[in-house]
């Protein structure tokens, strides 16, 4: 609801929030094989779409092609029919290691952009406060980045990039370097600030819990190259209690695709052997996509 | 304390010769004597110790002659050279350490170059300063100039280079693009690599100022010069009093600005303390 006040305050934006990569490729240095290969993908406003997939499968590359922090080789990333071509606020992103500025304390990380956009003094210390407040931070406002906890520090990532506005909020496994305690709370946080605000996020992991937890709809990559192995919408309603057996039920789904993919990867670098005896889905799999490798 | 006094006590007892070991009353009335105020602390012990025995009687107030000394305008003469030299280092050693960072082939080229005159040390610049610049202020300058701007350039740069990349993308992702990117973000990012080269710039001016006002001779005379001095006067304890004040001078300085400016900003970033 705070962010429904700060949309009447700032000028009308067309953004609605819809994110779309079209058939985006990118090859890094003189690799062979893309770290992402065609991949479309659309995120309708007010998504919660989870991209999954083991480690080195692209999925960052891809949040970053969205953030503007990478340009593709070819195909190309929209921000509501807008091409993305820098980073910028609109676009906020929440970095695995938080990226908060050390010199800074919480309140002035999270004014932060606001100061780079011009935001005048007064308004910028109501917007400070309130997002502190949504992420349950008051408290924290004057402490220096390293007096925070793994997950106040988060939280704080987390607020600076919502007291932006933006149309479209990027998370590259923001929990990921927490303990299993922090991070289902965050997951609790975060689904809850999601349902007030309704905005588009584009949130990347490797854990599947995560995934089945928060997401409308889970994109499992592919790896060597980086393509959408499969689409799964979630059609369970938000907010959801974490220990249901639809959850459990879906996770085991999704981890199922995972593992048949980790074990395809495995089997490629292993180059046979076992792949044959242990695993004949896996072997009709790699007879289509394992071939030209 | 108690070396002073062994030293002192076989001093006495064995009467080396003043002039080529010292004992500790020699150097102390020798500082003193520098600095305006005459005392007999090396001499035999009579009445009235440690007052001299010979004294002068007709001299202007203590106050003036303190004012006035020796030690005092050396002091002072140094103190600007060193500021106003070591200024200038910091800006140029700063700003070839960004340009460094910033293009790496002015790197790839610069880098081995100013190692390479790292090694140098800094009094081997004295006979090009006296050559370029002669016998004079800015012949002193360059030779201090010399032997702190590039320890100041390569630690400005090592420090800059360690900045993680996290921040400019953070940077980058809030809006602060083009000049805004360096005064909001990575000039702070490197706020802790400055404290350092800032700290380690300091000695090695401090160091090449001695030396250059050691061997080169300008219009004034500082610190270096008394050095000098006692030499040519054969006077061993001024040579090791002035060495003593060089020594005082350098760590007071490390102590009471550049060792603290470090840890405040090291606090700040949370980085662990450094001494």
């Amino acid at each position: 609801m705070f962010f429904s006040l700060v949309a009447k305050k700032s000028p009308p934006k067309a953004a609605a929030g819809k994110l779309s990569l079209s058939h985006v490729s990118k090859r890094f240095g003189n690799s062979d094989i893309a770290a992402v290969e065609d991949i479309s993908l659309d995120c309708q406003p007010g998504e919660f779409v989870v991209v999954v997939g083991p480690s080195g499968c692209g999925k960052s590359t891809l949040l970053n092609i969205a953030a503007g922090m990478t340009q593709p080789d070819s195909g190309g990333a929209f921000l509501d029919d807008q091409p993305i071509i820098a980073p910028g606020p609109d676009r906020a992103m929440v970095f695995q290691d938080h990226g908060l500025f050390p010199w800074l304390t919480s309140a002035q990380n999270v004014e932060f952009g606001m100061k780079m956009a011009g935001v005048s003094p007064s308004e910028r210390s109501d917007r400070v406060a309130r997002a502190l407040q949504m992420v349950h931070l008051s408290a924290s406002a004057e402490k220096l980045v390293h007096e925070l906890s793994g997950g106040m520090r988060q939280r704080i990532a987390i607020a600076r990039a919502l007291v932006m506005d933006p149309a479209v909020l990027l998370m590259d496994e923001p929990f990921a370097s927490l303990d299993a305690q922090t991070r289902t709370q965050m997951h609790h946080r975060l689904q809850d600030l999601w349902c007030q605000t309704h905005k588009t996020i584009l949130f990347v992991t490797h854990s599947v819990g995560e995934a089945v937890r928060l997401a409308d709809r889970i994109i499992v990559l592919h790896s060597h190259p980086g393509r959408i192995r499969k689409e799964i919408c979630v059609d369970l309603p938000h907010p959801r209690k974490f220990d249901s057996p639809d959850i459990s039920e879906l996770a085991k789904l999704v981890r199922k695709e995972i593992e048949d993919e980790v074990n395809r990867v495995n089997a490629v670098a292993a180059e046979d052997s076992w792949r044959s005896q242990e695993n004949a889905d896996l072997d009709a799999f790699a007879d289509d996509l394992g071939g030209g490798i | 304390m108690l070396l002073l006094t062994i030293w002192e006590g076989a001093y006495r007892h064995y009467h080396w010769r003043t002039f080529i070991y010292p004992a500790p009353s020699h150097v102390l009335d020798s500082m003193l004597g520098m600095l305006g105020i005459q005392s007999g602390f090396g001499e035999p012990l009579h009445p009235g110790w440690p007052a001299p025995l010979e004294r002068d009687t007709d001299q202007p107030p203590l106050a003036s002659r303190i004012f006035h000394s020796e030690l005092l305008g050396a002091n002072l003469v140094s103190a600007i050279r060193l500021i106003v030299g070591f200024s200038i280092s910091i800006v140029v050693g700063a700003f070839l350490g960004t340009a460094m960072w910033r293009w790496t082939s002015l790197d790839e080229f610069l880098r081995p170059l100013f190692l390479g005159l790292q090694t140098l040390p800094s009094v081997c610049w004295v006979p090009v300063a006296t050559l370029m610049f002669g016998l004079n202020e800015t012949g002193i300058l360059f030779v201090l100039i010399m032997g702190s701007t590039f320890g100041i350039a390569i630690s400005m740069r090592d420090g800059l280079r360690s900045i993680p990349p996290l921040y400019r993308r953070a940077g980058l992702m809030l809006g602060a693009g083009g000049w805004r990117l360096y005064r909001y973000v990575l000039f702070p990012a490197g706020l802790p690599a400055l404290a350092s080269s800032l700290r380690q710039g300091f000695s090695f001016a401090w160091r090449s100022l001695m030396g250059a006002e050691l061997i080169l001779i300008a219009d004034h005379q500082g610190l270096g010069f008394l050095l000098k001095l006692g030499q040519d006067n054969a006077d061993i304890s001024q040579v090791v009093a002035v060495m003593i004040v060089m020594v005082i001078i350098g760590m007071l300085a490390d102590r009471l600005a550049f060792a603290p400016l470090e840890r405040r900003v090291h606090n700040r970033f949370g980085l662990g303390t450094t001494a």
